[in-house]
């Protein structure tokens, strides 16, 4: 027996109705619409403007197809729970091969019930004796389950043919299949005659599942404890060759290592390590696996000792094995040993805390910049510098607050006091002024709602340290203007 | 203000070649150095750790990718809250990119993690800044690092903000200051300067006193005095670059620190 599920986005909770729209053509179009709009007379297809027109509160949101094929992938890995034998119905349907797995759920239609609210969608099930009638059922069908009520459209022809049936005055797969099959073949095409076949059961309508790949996993078991952890180690580095050998064929790497000790008491105990690349050198993963031993707060207590150690990588990426190059060794040997030394500062000390700096397009300069992971960061060339004022090497996070004396209200700083000592200004330049984003703030086109504009100055004091300084606020729009030490320059 | 002995010339003299002087070679690769800085200073003292171990990075030819700098710092022991300006780097001549930033939570992982990073081949410039009396730092960490810089050639670089002098196995310590710029026109402020003071030096003699500038078209701080004295003529020997002035002082190492 076989069950297909069409799923379609809505979020029940939403009371009002709500659409997907997708450009089609020159017009904006309906993609996908949820339970209220569809009780309310909307459908795909339908243009926005008629959408609107029949139901103003329609609450729409911009179609994403490569999102849904995604949450679609996603789906059809859960849906492994119910059978091993899940195929795609793009763009929206999964096909379960159900036959002998419906006892263990109690029966088809309870375990229908149950990927359904796995799959926290709405769906239309159907079931039928194979994967064609199923998925017709669920697609065109209604409650009863009966194939020959179905409409032709359930056969999934070409327009021609399908008015070409409705002229003839077949509207149904039943009208359909009491003609002799030769008569449809000859007048709708040899495919109508091979659905409908499909569809009755009396042609093969195979499926494809996708077959989950066999995780990369490797176990060792003692016939006596071992309570040594080097020896421990010595075991785990033998698992971590066969896993290497097994990614190895299928030209994979690990980026994720999970280790297991079994005590023989029964407690278990986990290591788990990270890498920013996939590796599969044993060395290298072990050498990482120390170290998390290292930092552990208690370590490994092997208590009477442990029975077995089982290893799984459950996370793999590809990994070709490179050619070694006759040029640029030596500088691609240091490229992986930082590699390898961010993983291992990154294990001891936090991956948040080995960090790199990305631009970002802003304009405000602490915004300009981001501290990511170094795992994550990717090389990206600095923007040039040379269209605005001189930046300052170190940034104060959060700007210092300071006393400033200028000569005139819109001037540069004669004399500022910062941390309890008095600075004369002997150098200054500026403004530079960089003005709030407003196109970020939700009020920002109103006046006064943008926020505050900093006018920079770069200043020397007497004793030749050089600072940037910024005024927050205008004068003569805003009351109170704060001056603040925003950074030093070399 | 200039120094007994110019640490750079401009123009050819005595027996070293003019491409041996291409680069300013107070903080020599492969040895550990010392910055002593205060608070206010910081900006300067690291503008001439950057500009010093960039610069021989390329010079070198590693190229920009193989010359990682790895910045540490001990988090809980800042009193200035400051980052790194990615633009204010660029204005140095150093690409962001290579700058990696390890925040650890005591001084003590900072020294391990600085050790490791010195250790690790691919890296050019190992850069740890500490605030304050940083005791771990005595002269067995010292010691190790300076083993681990000569084994794999990177430059250690130990930036001590509001700090006694410590004896240590380290090269060279120098002391910086920011120093009055020449102004721009209209009266903005010039190029980086600072006021570098060399404190001591293993193998050479100490108690120099340079007032460099940045020098925005060859990208690296340059000694101001040095074009004046070029119409002098020049005494063979006394315009080379530090390294060479190096004696055999392995061994009494111990004796001559502080």
């Amino acid at each position: 027996m076989q069950a297909a599920t069409a799923s379609d986005r809505s979020p029940d909770a939403e009371p009002a109705p709500f659409a997907l729209v997708a450009r089609v053509g020159n017009a904006l179009r309906l993609a996908s619409v949820d339970r209220i709009a569809c009780r309310q007379g909307l459908a795909a297809g339908m243009t926005l403007a008629d959408a609107r027109a029949r139901c103003p509160t329609l609450v729409t949101h911009p179609a994403d197809p490569p999102a849904d094929a995604r949450e679609l992938d996603r789906l059809l890995e859960a849906m492994r729970h119910f059978t091993p034998m899940v195929a795609l119905d793009a763009p929206d349907g999964l096909i379960l091969d159900i036959s002998g797995c419906t006892h263990l759920f109690g029966g088809a239609q309870a375990l229908a019930r149950q990927a359904r609210a796995m799959a926290g969608y709405a769906s239309r099930p159907g079931f039928g004796t194979n994967a064609m009638a199923a998925r017709a059922l669920a697609r065109h069908g209604r409650a009863d389950g009966d194939i020959h009520a179905l409409p032709v459209v359930a056969l999934d022809l070409d327009d021609g043919a399908l008015a070409a049936l409705r002229r003839a005055g077949l509207r149904s797969i039943g009208d359909l299949a009491r003609r002799p099959m030769g008569m449809i073949a000859a007048r709708f095409g040899e495919q109508a005659v091979t659905r409908l076949r499909q569809i009755l059961g009396e042609a093969p309508s195979p499926i494809a599942p996708r077959r989950p790949s066999a995780p990369i996993r490797a176990e060792a078991r003692f016939p006596e404890p071992i309570a040594r952890t080097e020896d421990v180690m010595d075991v785990i580095e033998d698992l971590l060759g066969q896993a290497a050998r097994q990614m190895e064929a299928r030209k994979l790497g690990g980026r994720r290592f999970v280790i297991r000790l079994l005590r023989s008491d029964g407690a278990r105990q986990g290591l788990a390590i990270e890498t920013g690349q996939p590796v599969r050198d044993p060395a290298a993963v072990l050498r990482l696996l120390r170290e998390r031993i290292d930092t552990m707060a208690d370590p490994l207590d092997p208590g009477f000792g442990f029975d077995a150690v089982l290893l799984a990588v459950p996370r793999v990426e590809p990994l070709v094995e490179r050619q070694q190059a006759m040029e640029g060794e030596e500088a691609r040997a240091g490229e992986e040993s930082i590699v390898a030394l961010i993983d291992r500062l990154g294990i001891r000390l936090g991956p948040d805390k080995v960090r790199r700096l990305q631009p970002r397009d802003r304009h405000i300069p602490e915004s300009a910049q981001a501290f990511i992971p170094a795992t994550q960061a990717k090389a990206h060339p600095w923007p040039a510098t040379s269209h605005h004022a001189p930046r300052p090497l170190l940034l104060f996070d959060p700007p210092q607050p300071v006393a400033v004396i200028a000569g005139v209200p819109d001037g540069p700083p004669q004399r500022f006091r910062w941390r309890d000592q008095l600075h004369e200004v002997r150098l200054a330049e500026g403004p530079e002024r960089i003005a709030a984003e407003w196109w970020r703030r939700r009020d920002g086109h109103q006046p006064g709602g943008a926020g505050r504009t900093r006018d920079y100055y770069r200043i020397e004091d007497k004793d030749g340290r050089r600072y940037w300084m910024f005024r927050h606020g205008l004068f003569g729009e805003e009351s109170d203007i704060g001056w603040y030490l925003h950074g030093l320059f070399a | 203000m200039a120094g007994r002995v110019p640490i750079y010339g401009t123009g050819p003299s005595g027996r070293q070649a003019p491409a041996t002087q291409a680069s300013f070679r107070a903080l020599e690769r492969g040895h550990l150095h010392e910055i002593h800085a205060a608070a206010p200073d910081r900006a300067a003292a690291l503008a001439f750790a950057l500009s010093h171990g960039a610069s021989q990075a390329v010079s070198q030819g590693m190229g920009a990718q193989a010359g990682a700098i790895f910045a540490l710092r001990a988090t809980r022991r800042q009193r200035l809250p400051t980052l790194f300006s990615g633009d204010g780097l660029a204005l140095l001549g150093i690409d962001p990119g290579r700058l990696t930033l390890v925040e650890t939570g005591s001084e003590v992982e900072m020294l391990r993690a600085g050790l490791e990073a010195a250790r690790c081949p691919g890296v050019s410039m190992v850069l740890m800044e500490s605030e304050g009396r940083f005791a771990d730092y005595d002269l067995t960490a010292s010691r190790r690092l300076v083993l681990a810089a000569e084994a794999s050639g990177v430059t250690i670089l130990l930036l001590r903000g509001d700090a006694e002098q410590r004896s240590s196995g380290a090269q060279t310590r120098w002391s910086i200051r920011s120093a009055p710029s020449v102004p721009l026109e209209a009266d903005a402020p010039g190029l980086p300067a600072v006021e570098a003071e060399l404190l001591r030096c293993r193998s050479g003699p100490a108690g120099g006193r340079w007032l460099l500038s940045w020098d925005a078209e060859h990208g690296c701080f340059r000694d101001r005095d040095a074009g004046e004295r070029d119409g002098q003529p020049s005494v063979p020997g006394a315009v080379v670059p530090f390294s060479r002035l190096r004696t055999d002082a392995g061994s009494d190492s111990q004796r001559q620190v502080a």
